[in-house]
């Protein structure tokens, strides 16, 4: 399950800047975010947290211990940023019950299923039920059906991820890690959804 | 690896900067918070939440009473924080035996794990965690192992964490390379599943304590993004082994209960002809063997030849007492000893549980049996006796 092997040029973006690094000044204009990243294994999920991070800087630059946490800030038009620290957990179905340890105090659930797997879409609703039971009750949560470039092999409609995202009040897009489709999108949509301290 | 030497030497001169500080005469006040907050903590009975909560807090306020201390007007942020760093390490070492395994119930949690990662030492594989051949990598997690086991080499939170964030980075840099060459994704799909293995290879010692201390006591802003993450990840690897089960693994349920119970076995097998062993020794050494410990060897039989005759004359030696001329006995008891457990191993996973018992004594006198007629002369009843 390789990512695609065309990264994007690290300039066809506009979207964001890196913030000066001080580990966490939290205040109302730079926000500093926990993301968490669920779903079953081989959806995508740490494609799209490298088509997010390195797609738009060196693919050396921002990476210190590894690749299943990554931070990376964008810049909004309200010039405000959210700097987005993002832990990727293992979906393998062993690792289930662990996944509370990595969710608690998350500001941001992110969903993921594979388009042309349905069982990983009943996981993602899986995941969605115990994100509604256990999780913070003010977390933005995501859905996100990813591989959306192999629609020859689609098992799973758009309706379906639609309809669901809307009954549970979720933000709903389908992404492509490999073509890097509606991956900024993605994470411009949580940064604009997420509660801002002035107004909670 | 570099980066680590530059943390622990960043470590060191933040620490001694901080004792220099706290010499100055200027800081009198501080040391005089310091010691007292010290000096109050052995008025109470250890309590690790409240502790917790009670070191955190004299975090704080000192970081405050130093921002507005005369001797760090002109300090950075950075000054601060190794200030602070300096802090956490010297207060942590005066309370370390109080505050560390505090309670009973840690150092019971600790052994359980630890005796269940000897059990599954015995025979967990990497692929039992749907670890993928490429990315299996047992040298390289030899260094990982290593860096996780220095988390008991020191005192401070700060230094455990750092070992704990070593261990990930060398298992992320083996992910990495695969990754690269490969053009696969490394993410927590293939990182947990390796520490977990990782950490049942290290069997580090007091693992739930000295999470549970890190928790508690490393400052509060510091245990924040990368390292709360990595934190996170060997919390979760300690509470998968502990609820580890015949279903939590890419194995045979039957196959793992009976890897299980071998590994007891084993277990049990290795303490009774050791202790056994460390019994006989004494005996012999006052010239006496009692009625109970004939019946004992009689019980076991197959350890009657071995035991009776000490193959393990060194047992109760003191270094200081050994001369050179003792390396060959001391190297011939040492392939004797690896030569049975290894016989025993691969014989007890060949069998089923009801096979196992009466044919593991049987396996046990023909290997002791075996390695008598090699070393004819040497260890026999005998010749012990005649000393």
């Amino acid at each position: 399950m390789g990512c695609g092997s065309s990264f994007p040029d690290r300039d066809s973006r506009q979207l964001g800047r890196p913030s000066s690094e001080n580990g966490g000044g939290q205040d109302a204009r730079n926000l500093r975010v926990k993301l968490v990243l669920l779903g079953d294994s081989g959806v995508g999920k740490s494609c799209i947290v490298l088509r997010f991070v390195r797609g738009q800087f060196d693919a050396t630059s921002k990476v210190t211990v590894g690749a299943s946490f990554l931070s990376q800030t964008i810049a909004l038009q309200d010039s405000t940023t959210v700097k987005f620290e993002i832990w990727d957990t293992a979906g393998q179905e062993r690792y289930a019950a662990l996944a509370p340890l990595y969710y608690r105090g998350a500001a941001v659930a992110v969903i993921v299923y594979d388009i042309t797997s349905p069982e990983s879409f009943s996981k993602a609703q899986y995941w969605v039920k115990e994100l509604q039971k256990h999780g913070s009750p003010d977390i933005v949560m995501a859905l996100v059906g990813n591989k959306a470039d192999l629609q020859e092999k689609r098992e799973v409609a758009v309706q379906d991820g639609t309809d669901y995202a809307e009954k549970n009040g979720m933000f709903f897009i389908e992404t492509s890690a490999k073509t890097a489709d509606n991956i900024n999108e993605l994470f411009e949509e949580i940064a604009k959804r997420l509660p801002r301290p002035s107004d909670s | 690896m570099n980066t680590d030497t530059l943390a622990d030497s960043r470590s060191k001169t933040s620490f001694t900067d901080f004792l220099n500080r706290m010499h100055h005469p200027a800081s009198l006040d501080l040391v005089r918070s310091i010691k007292s907050f010290i000096v109050s903590f052995s008025f109470y009975q250890p309590k690790p939440e409240n502790d917790g909560k009670r070191v955190q807090d004299f975090f704080l306020s000192m970081e405050a009473a130093m921002r507005d201390h005369p001797l760090w007007t002109t300090a950075s942020e950075e000054d601060i924080d190794c200030a602070m760093e300096g802090l956490e390490k010297y207060i942590m070492i005066k309370l370390f035996s109080r505050t560390f395994s505090a309670t009973p119930e840690d150092a019971k949690i600790d052994n359980e794990i630890s005796e269940k990662i000897c059990l599954l030492q015995t025979f967990l594989k990497p692929e039992h965690l749907d670890i993928p051949p490429i990315l299996q990598n047992e040298a390289s997690w030899l260094l990982a192992e290593k860096e996780l086991l220095k988390i008991n080499a020191f005192k401070a939170p700060h230094e455990k964490l750092l070992s704990i964030l070593n261990c990930c980075r060398v298992i992320n840099k083996v992910l990495l390379n695969v990754a690269v060459s490969e053009h696969v994704p490394a993410g927590a799909d293939d990182f947990l599943p390796v520490l977990i293995y990782v950490t049942i290879k290290a069997n580090p010692q007091k693992l739930h304590s000295n999470l549970k201390f890190i928790k508690l006591f490393r400052r509060q802003a510091k245990l924040i993004s990368e390292a709360e993450y990595y934190f996170t990840n060997l919390v979760s690897a300690a509470a998968f082994i502990v609820d580890l089960n015949a279903k939590s693994l890419s194995m045979d349920e039957i196959k793992f209960e009976e890897s299980m119970q071998a590994a007891k076995l084993i277990n049990k097998v290795t303490n009774e002809s050791s202790s056994t062993c460390q019994m006989s020794q004494q005996e012999n050494n006052k010239c006496s063997c009692s009625e109970k410990m004939h019946h004992k060897l009689d019980d076991t039989g197959v350890f009657k030849d071995v035991e009776h005759g000490s193959n393990y004359p060194y047992m109760e030696a003191k270094s200081k007492e050994l001369t050179v001329g003792d390396v060959d006995m001391l190297l011939s008891d040492y392939k004797d000893l690896v030569a049975k457990y290894t016989i025993l191993c691969k014989a007890i996973s060949c069998l089923s549980t009801s096979e196992r018992e009466p044919l593991l004594r049987q396996i046990e006198k023909q290997s002791a049996e075996t390695l008598l007629s090699q070393h004819p002369g040497i260890n026999t009843p005998t010749t012990h006796q005649d000393n």
